[in-house]
C-alpha cells in the first residue's frame, strides 16, 4: 500500500510538532521541527502546538497536505510510523486537546473540505518532568528524520 | 455480591485519573471518588532555576491554560523583585489584565464549545459517536464556526501581548516585555479574518441568551442535577464586584453567609490548608477554620459569581443579575448552572477586552518598574477554572527553594467528589445495567468543572475512557473501554508503511 503524497516539500504544507519539552520525550515533535528548521530545506510552513485544539481546523484548512508530529507512547521497532491521517471524530474524556484526525474531521465537516494529513508518530519511552530526549527516543528521532528527508522531503 | 466500578481515563503523564464507584452487595451506592493527581512534580522542576525563568517554566505546567500559569507566577515573582500590583506602571498592568481576559475569554470559549454544547445538545444518552464537537458542527455549523472564533480572537490577544500563541514572553519582573502597538490594538478592534471586539461582546451575548433559553426548556435536569451545598471562593475587587486578575479572597458558605472576608493574597497560608486522602494523588484544600469537613470550595465560574456583588460590566452585570434573581439571590449550588456563570463572564470579558484596547495606557512605552528584592512572593489569580495560587521562595542568589502551587482543579478536587457521588447515589444506584447514558453522567457532573487533567501532554494513542467494574474482591466482572486515543488503529505496529 503506497501513502506518497503528490507534492509535499512545497509552500503549500503544513509540518505541525505537538508536545511539550519540559515532559522529556514528549519533546519529540518540537525537536523534529527544530531540525527541520534548522536545516533550512523545508519549503513549507513550521507551527508548534502543546496541544491541538479546535481552532487547529482553521489553521490546517490554508494548507494542502498537513504533517502532524507528536511523540508516540505505543515502542514500535522501526521508532516510528508514518501513516495517512484519515478524518475520524474520536475523543478522549473530559480533555480539552483534539487528536489529528478529529482536527481533520472538524475541517472537513465545517469548512466541506480538508487537507490531505499524514501523521509522523515517534517512539518516546520517558515523560517526567525534565528536559532532554532520551537516548532512544533520539535515535527514533534521528530514524524518522532520515526517513523524512530521504522520502517525504525528495516529493 | 460487592461490586466497584473504575472509570478510568489513563493518560501518559499523570498517571491514572479515575472514578470509582463501590456498590455493596445489594447494589447500593456506598461511596464514591475521584482520583487525579496534581502538579507537585512541576513544584520541584522549577526549584533551583532563577527566579525569573519561573513565569516562563511554568508555561509548560499546561497546554490549555499557560498565560494564567504565567500570570500567577509573574504577580509572585514582582513580589521577588520588590514591587505590589500598584507598583507596576498603568500600561504594564494593563496589557497583563487584557492577556488575561482574552486567556479567560477563549479558554470559557473552548470549554462551553467544545465540551459542554455536546451535552447540552445531544443529550446524557446519545450514542458517543454524537456527544463531540465535530457532531456539533454537522448539526450547527454557525456555532461551531463562532466558537472556533471566538477561540482565535483570544489567540490572537494572546500572540499580540506576548509575541507568540507558545512559548511568548509577555511578562516579565515588574512589568511586561513588549509594547502594544496601535495596529495591533485595530487589528482587534476591526472586524478581519479575526472577528473584532464588538463581534466578539455580540456574540458572547447571543450565547448568554441560548444558554438562558436552554434553561428554560430544561430547568428541572439543570437546578437538580449534582446539586449540593458547598462552600465558593473566588476574588473580589475592592467594592465586592468580580475581578479575576487581582483583588482579596472572598470565601462564602452554602447560605451565603462569609466565611472568608476579603483577605489579602499574601496571607493565605494563614486560612488555608491542605488535606491528604490515601486514594487520592490530589490534595484537598479547606479552609483552617472551619475544618476539613466544612472548610472546602468549590472555585470556578459559579462560585466567582456566588461570592461577588455584581460585575464591574454593563451587560454582564445584567445578566450577573439575572442570574441571582434565578436563585432569589441565595446563594447558587447547582452545578450545571457552572456553564451559564461561565457564558455570562465570556460576556465580561468581551466588554473589558474592548474597554482596555480603547484605553491609550496600553500603547505607552512605560512598561517595566523596579524594587528592592525579597526572598518570598506570592501571585494569586483567576484563572478560567478558578483561583490559582503561585508561592515562591528563593536564596540570596535569586534561586527559587520552594515552590507551592495550589492550582484550580486541586480546589475543586472536593467539590468535584461530591459531584460525582451524587451521580452516583442518583443515577448508578441499583441499576441493574450500568448504560452509556448513565456513565455520561458521571463525565457530565465532572465536565462542569471544567477540570484540567490533561495538562501539557498528549502523546499519540491515549486518553480512553476505560470502565472496570471489579467484584468486592477486585475481580473484574466487567469492562468496557471508549475513546481510545486514535493513532494506532490505521498502522500496522512496528512497520513503515511503503511510500
Amino acid at each position: 500500500m503506497t501513502h506518497a503524497p503528490e507534492k509535499l516539500n512545497t509552500p503549500a504544507t503544513l509540518l505541525l510538532g505537538i508536545g511539550n519539552s519540559a515532559r522529556r520525550d514528549d519533546g519529540l515533535g518540537w525537536a523534529f521541527l527544530d531540525v527541520i528548521r534548522e536545516q533550512g530545506q523545508f519549503a513549507g510552513e513550521i507551527t508548534y502546538r502543546y496541544q491541538l485544539q479546535v481552532e487547529d481546523a482553521d489553521v490546517i484548512r490554508a494548507y494542502q497536505t498537513v504533517i502532524f508530529v507528536d511523540a508516540l507512547h505505543q515502542p514500535l521497532e522501526a521508532g516510528f510510523y508514518w501513516k495517512p491521517c484519515l478524518p475520524v471524530a474520536t475523543f478522549g474524556f473530559s480533555t480539552h486537546a483534539l487528536n489529528p484526525e478529529s482536527v481533520v474531521a472538524l475541517c472537513q465537516e465545517l469548512y466541506g473540505e480538508a487537507p490531505e494529513a499524514y501523521t509522523l508518530g515517534i517512539s518516546g519511552y520517558d515523560w517526567e518532568l525534565a528536559e532532554g530526549l532520551s537516548r532512544a527516543a533520539i535515535i527514533n528521532l534521528r530514524a524518522a528524520l532520515l526517513f523524512f528527508e530521504e522520502k517525504a522531503m525528495k516529493y | 455480591m460487592g461490586k466497584k466500578i473504575v472509570i478510568d481515563p489513563v493518560t501518559r503523564v499523570e498517571g491514572h485519573g479515575k472514578v470509582t464507584v463501590h456498590l455493596d452487595e445489594a447494589g447500593h451506592v456506598e461511596d464514591a471518588f475521584f482520583h487525579i493527581v496534581e502538579f507537585r512534580g512541576f513544584e520541584r522542576f522549577v526549584q533551583g532555576h532563577p527566579y525569573w525563568e519561573a513565569p516562563l517554566l511554568v508555561q509548560r505546567l499546561c497546554g490549555i491554560c499557560p498565560v494564567s500559569h504565567h500570570l500567577a507566577a509573574a504577580k509572585a515573582i514582582d513580589q521577588l523583585v520588590g514591587l505590589e500590583p500598584e507598583d507596576l506602571s498603568p500600561a504594564a498592568t494593563k496589557l497583563r489584565r487584557l492577556l488575561h481576559y482574552g486567556q479567560v475569554f477563549q479558554s470559557h470559549a473552548l470549554h462551553f464549545f467544545y465540551l459542554a454544547s455536546p451535552d447540552l445538545l445531544f443529550g446524557f444518552d446519545a450514542p458517543p459517536e454524537k456527544r463531540n464537537v465535530v457532531a456539533v458542527a454537522a448539526e450547527n455549523k454557525e456555532l461551531a464556526r463562532k466558537g472556533i472564533l471566538m477561540r482565535k480572537f483570544g489567540q490572537e490577544i494572546i500572540k499580540a501581548i506576548a509575541g507568540k500563541k507558545i512559548h511568548g514572553i509577555a511578562a516579565v519582573p515588574g512589568g511586561v516585555h513588549k509594547t502594544f502597538t496601535p495596529e495591533e490594538r485595530d487589528y482587534l478592534l476591526e472586524d478581519n479574518e479575526t472577528p473584532s471586539a464588538d463581534t466578539m461582546i455580540e456574540w458572547a451575548g447571543e450565547i448568554v441568551r441560548f444558554i438562558k433559553e436552554y434553561h428554560d426548556r430544561h430547568f428541572q435536569w439543570l437546578n437538580s442535577f449534582a446539586r449540593y451545598p458547598s462552600g465558593h471562593l473566588g476574588l473580589v475587587g475592592p467594592d465586592g464586584e468580580l475581578e479575576l486578575y487581582h483583588g482579596r479572597l472572598r470565601a462564602i458558605d452554602a447560605e451565603g453567609n462569609i466565611t472568608l472576608h476579603d483577605i489579602p493574597g499574601n496571607s493565605y497560608l494563614k486560612y488555608f490548608t491542605e488535606g491528604v486522602e490515601k486514594w487520592s494523588y490530589m490534595k484537598f484544600p479547606y479552609l483552617k477554620h472551619l475544618g476539613r469537613k466544612r472548610g472546602w470550595n468549590r472555585v470556578g465560574p459559579l462560585a466567582r459569581l456566588n461570592v461577588c456583588n455584581g460585575i464591574p460590566t454593563p451587560l454582564a452585570h445584567k445578566e450577573w443579575e439575572e442570574f441571582r434573581d434565578y436563585t432569589n439571590g441565595q446563594t447558587n449550588n447547582c452545578t450545571m448552572h457552572s456553564h451559564w456563570a461561565r457564558l455570562i463572564e465570556m460576556l465580561h470579558c468581551a466588554e473589558r477586552i474592548k474597554e482596555l484596547l480603547l484605553d491609550k495606557d496600553v500603547l505607552s512605552t512605560d512598561l517595566v518598574r523596579k524594587g528592592t528584592p525579597r526572598p518570598e512572593g506570592i501571585g494569586i489569580i483567576e484563572a478560567p477554572r478558578g483561583t490559582l495560587i503561585h508561592h515562591y521562595k528563593v536564596d540570596e542568589k535569586g534561586m527559587i527553594t520552594k515552590c507551592n502551587l495550589i492550582v484550580s482543579t486541586t480546589h475543586n478536587n472536593e467539590p468535584m467528589n461530591r459531584a460525582v457521588r451524587w451521580v452516583a447515589q442518583n443515577v448508578l444506584s441499583e441499576k441493574a445495567e450500568i448504560t452509556e447514558g448513565m456513565l455520561n453522567q458521571i463525565e457530565v457532573a465532572i465536565r462542569a468543572y471544567d477540570p484540567c487533567l490533561s495538562c501539557a501532554t498528549h502523546a499519540l494513542g491515549k486518553m480512553p475512557l476505560q470502565v472496570v467494574v471489579l467484584d468486592y474482591e477486585g475481580k473484574v466482572v466487567d469492562e468496557r473501554t471508549k475513546g481510545e486515543g486514535a493513532g494506532l488503529e490505521a498502522c500496522e505496529t512496528g512497520v513503515i508503511p511503503d511510500f
